[in-house]
């Protein structure tokens, strides 16, 4: 009894003692962890990670800490790809393959969640972190403390959903469980319990994180940035921000309905008693369609800022590129239906659907164009991250192409849910929305760290990459056509297996780049001080964030810059007009700074416990994480000591540093 | 490096080309080798569409490399304008281009959206539609042909030329979906609620049938032959089920509404009454549908 209370449905059995694969995953995480605790504790950091890291407040860490939770949990989705793939490349004719349906549904669902919640949008936040207030002239974002809560919600929605591996199952319903599928009847386990808390609490991380953006970006540009003199890429993550903070609510509340009815007994969703699962069909994607907007709009971003760049000029039409931003924005919102053409709707509905989302094609192309004349009679240098634009190009023109197809409701009643789908929306995710976080993350890792990624490595990987995913996914395409579906376990027709080999070999290679990027991270580190960036403007950029040191000052910039244009920085330097004065004649103020606070990170670790005890039904603990939390959040409002002053002669040091640096 | 993009470039366009041209073989299953009139109005459609969009993405993709290559460092100089950044005709021009494409396939989309609507009888095809109820169950197909009184499990019939029409639902699995992919389109089958489909098949032959919505465990094994024979010759297999298999009875069907693998086909002549709309309203019941007699 008392087991039953602490414990909930919690037993031995639900770790899979007696699953090699599982197991042999789980032990090699743990190891991982207990190697990474072991370094820390033996070189003595634990005190250096807790003040420096975990509790930070400073947007350019937290962005740091959000690209790598991004990295890590790359990798894993990564893994959960490898093994599909080579499932279906076994399993043709008569061979079942190695991983039975129960564990190959948990595996395709795991990989969608991971690399959309848990990848793309910490990647993006990160990116978004790292530059976004060095854009605009700002110390930190409007709130630096829910900040850092939102990194630490994520983190913990993260880590729920990778427990499932271990203790208990993860969902075997696809990454959106759909119901009545993800309802008891069908998903008695705790599955689909693990995916809704997972991303409850994940979803907090991001609608406050997307709220302090847009806070940030309305409320602390420096003095003379007009919205029209934003950079590009604010404009992309401003819209961005507004579609999560008008899409995550919609999340929010389809999966809370979902969880009622599993565990109140309620009847929303059900077949029975009422229920209509086609709501939650539309209201998820609702959310959905949106999201992937929100994923993209700031890859739209970095390849402006990219391709200006490494153009050397201007952007080509910015006005034009806000508006198609925004014209995306409020288009994302009105074209969920396409999701799901062949519920029956009749051709009123299938057809404004199908007509609203090709629309959607007109501002996308218009983008296209700009970036191409942006490079037309430029000056343009090849480093990495242009490379990844260049590839970007043909790959979205492609992803894209097969889009609009898609939209076309008679078209989409034989390629819907077939591998057709999954092609294209890898073309446009990968192709659209990674190639451009990787550009960015190359583009903009020297100001995070202070010195370049080894060029040579980065070319080979981005080699490796892109052919990889044209094998990989290509063939995908035909075997759509030829009829095959997705969330294939196996099947009888082996014609149909050579392009299941071709596209496993595509995987092989993406884990060719995926290594190499590996090695170009731990061969630039090494090598960090020949690649270090003295003047911190190493790719004579354009806008602010590259007028201060690399890495960039804790206080970002000593003082407020002032702006006229849009390439402020580059203007700057074409007028040869150097504003800042020397330091050692300068006058240097005290800079007001936040300081760090741990109510972030235990808030979040609170919601963590709690999560987990409403998966298990563990009473008493999920009221200690609920009360914690809250308690928490109480508590931190009564601390007024929460901020403090860099003095002014340390502000000058640092600038001296720089300023002698750049000259050396 | 420039070289070794485009070498690699034209690599994987060879590759993809011939991938292709595999996949258009006349063996291949699918939109491109289509056996309906639904799918090859479908295929037509998904032609003149690409055709149509290639008018925009060639363009893209030549001038993606082309500027690339001649606005490298290496051959840039003279023409080099770095504050060019507007120009009211290029811009009108590609938002224009895009603009009459996409009002162009907007009426193509909206005059087919209708034309192949799933619910509307197929134009021009004379006589009276066949009549196929379809119910998903866990995780096989029942196929009843009410107006000849029998069913089948996991296998289907049908008459070349002659007009199908589907009335679909699902008891006792997840959203699941209808799917002859060489003969029409595919329409998703759900609990308490009816769906509809017609299809035209244009040659005989057997074809695959499939469930295109992931729906459990069992979903990779649900597929089903789809045999497209004359009509007389159809006729003479209606006798012989008629005359050589059991009923489907009410206990029977409850067997059946059981969950099971891979289950292979099975006949039934004599079909306990109105069972396809009685499927259907157990579920608007309160209660959990246990079991189909509750409704009786």
């Amino acid at each position: 009894m008392l087991e039953h209370l602490l414990f909930g449905k919690l037993t031995l059995d639900d770790i899979p003692l007696n699953t090699p694969i599982i197991m042999g995953a789980g032990i090699f995480m743990a190891l991982v962890v207990l190697a990474t605790v072991a370094a820390i504790t033996v070189s003595k950091k634990w005190g250096y990670i807790w003040h420096e890291w975990v509790t930070s407040i400073d947007h350019k860490k937290i962005g740091i800490m959000y690209m790598l939770l991004a990295g890590v949990m790359l990798l894993r989705g990564f893994s959960d790809a490898i093994l599909m793939r080579s499932q279906q490349a076994i399993a043709a004719g008569g061979n079942m393959g190695y991983l039975p349906p129960e564990h190959y549904d948990q595996i395709f669902t795991a990989h969608g969640v991971i690399m959309i919640f848990f990848v793309a949008m910490p990647f993006m936040f990160g990116l978004m972190n790292m530059v976004l207030p060095l854009q605009i002239g700002a110390r930190d974002v409007a709130y630096p403390y829910l900040n850092n809560f939102s990194f630490w919600m994520t983190f913990v929605g993260a880590m729920l959903c990778n427990v499932s591996l271990v203790i208990g199952k993860f969902a075997a319903t696809g990454w959106l469980a759909y119901p009545p599928l993800s309802e008891l009847q069908y998903s008695p386990g705790v599955g689909v319990d693990y995916y809704v808390w997972g991303l409850q609490i994940a979803g907090i991380g991001t609608l406050v994180g997307g709220i302090n953006f847009i806070a940030t970006i309305m409320k602390m540009r420096c003095p003379g940035m007009t919205l029209m003199k934003m950079p590009i890429f604010v404009w992309s993550v401003l819209c961005a921000m507004i579609l999560v903070a008008l899409a995550f609510p919609i999340l929010t509340v389809t999966l809370a309905l979902l969880e009622l009815d599993r565990m109140m007994g309620m009847h929303f969703f059900t077949q029975f008693a009422g229920g209509n699962m086609m709501m939650y069909i539309n209201l998820i994607w609702a959310w959905g369609h949106p999201e992937v907007y929100i994923l993209v709009l700031p890859a739209f971003g970095i390849f402006s800022e990219v391709v200006a760049t490494f153009s050397r000029k201007k952007l080509f039409g910015y006005k034009t590129m806000v508006y198609a931003i925004a014209v995306i924005t409020v288009l994302s919102f009105i074209v969920w239906l396409h999701h799901f053409f062949t519920m029956g709707a009749g051709g009123d509905v299938n057809a404004f659907f199908g007509i609203a989302t090709m629309i959607i094609a007109v501002p996308t192309g218009v983008k296209v164009f700009n970036w191409l004349f942006t490079m037309y009679r430029g000056n343009i240098t090849l480093t990495t991250p242009m490379l990844w634009v260049t590839a970007f190009f043909t790959t979205f023109a492609i992803g894209g192409m097969t889009g609009v197809l898609m939209a076309i409701p008679p078209v989409d009643f034989q390629t819907h849910n077939s591998l057709f789908l999954i092609a294209h929306f890898h073309n446009v995710i990968i192709g659209g929305v990674l190639f451009g976080y990787f550009a960015g993350f190359i583009y903009w890792f020297p100001k995070a760290f202070g010195f370049k990624l080894d060029e040579k490595i980065g070319k080979w990987s981005f080699g490796f990459w892109v052919t990889g995913f044209y094998f990989a996914f290509m063939p995908l395409y035909v075997l759509g056509l030829a009829g095959v579906m997705r969330r294939t376990n196996h099947y009888a027709d082996v014609a149909l297996q050579p392009y299941f080999l071709v596209a496993a070999f595509g995987t092989a290679l993406i884990f060719v780049g995926i290594m190499l990027q590996l090695l170009q991270l731990y061969v630039s580190f090494r090598n960090r001080e020949q690649l270090r960036d003295k003047t911190g403007d190493p790719w004579n950029g354009r806008t602010l964030e590259w007028s201060i040191a690399s890495p960039a000052p804790v206080y970002n910039f000593a003082f407020t810059p002032e702006v006229s244009t849009i390439d402020p920085f580059w203007e700057e330097k074409q007028n040869q007009q150097h504003t800042a004065k020397h330091p050692e004649t300068t006058q240097y103020n005290d800079v007001h700074m936040p300081k760090n606070t741990s109510a972030g990170v235990i808030i979040a670790i609170f919601s963590g416990i709690f999560g987990f005890a409403m998966v298990w039904n563990m009473w008493p603990a999920a009221v200690i994480g609920f009360v914690g939390a809250i308690a928490t959040v109480i508590v931190r409002t009564f601390n007024t000591d929460v901020d403090y002053y860099i003095k002014a002669d340390e502000v000058k040091e640092t600038e001296m540093a720089h300023y002698k640096e750049a000259l050396s | 490096m420039i070289n070794r993009i485009c070498k690699v470039t034209a690599q994987i366009a060879l590759v993809g080309a011939v991938l292709f041209l595999v996949g258009c073989h006349s063996d291949m299953t699918g939109v491109l080798n289509p056996k309906g009139i639904i799918t090859y109005q479908e295929r037509q459609l998904l032609f003149d569409a690409v055709a149509l969009m290639l008018i925009v993405v060639i363009p893209v993709i030549i001038m993606s490399f082309a500027f690339i290559y001649r606005y490298h460092q290496s051959h840039s100089g003279r023409d080099y304008r770095p504050n060019w950044s507007h120009n009211v005709l290029l811009e009108s021009i590609w938002w224009g281009v895009p603009c009459v494409i996409i009002v162009i396939l907007g009426i193509m989309t909206w005059h087919m959206s209708h034309k192949l609507d799933p619910y509307r009888p197929i134009d021009g095809v004379e006589g009276e539609p066949l009549k196929v109820q379809v119910v998903a169950l866990p995780w096989k197909w029942l196929f009843v042909y009410p107006e000849q009184d029998i069913a089948t499990v996991n296998y289907l019939e049908l008459p070349k030329g002659r007009q199908v029409a589907f009335e679909l639902t699902s008891d006792n699995v997840p959203m699941s979906a209808f799917f002859v992919p060489q003969i029409g389109s595919q329409i998703y089958t759900m609990a308490r609620m009816k769906t509809q489909l017609h299809l035209v098949a244009t040659e005989t032959g057997t074809f695959k049938g499939l469930n295109s919505q992931y729906n459990g465990d069992g979903f990779s094994d649900m597929h089903f032959p789809v045999k497209v024979v004359e009509p007389a010759e159809l006729d003479e297999w209606f006798q012989k089920v008629k005359s050589e298999s059991k009923p489907l009875s009410e206990d029977k069907y409850n067997l059946l509404r059981q969950p099971s693998i891979a289950a292979p086909a099975q006949y039934f002549s004599g079909v306990t009454p109105n069972l396809f709309k009685r499927v259907i309203k157990s579920y608007k019941l309160s209660e959990h549908p246990s079991k189909l007699a509750a409704t009786a």
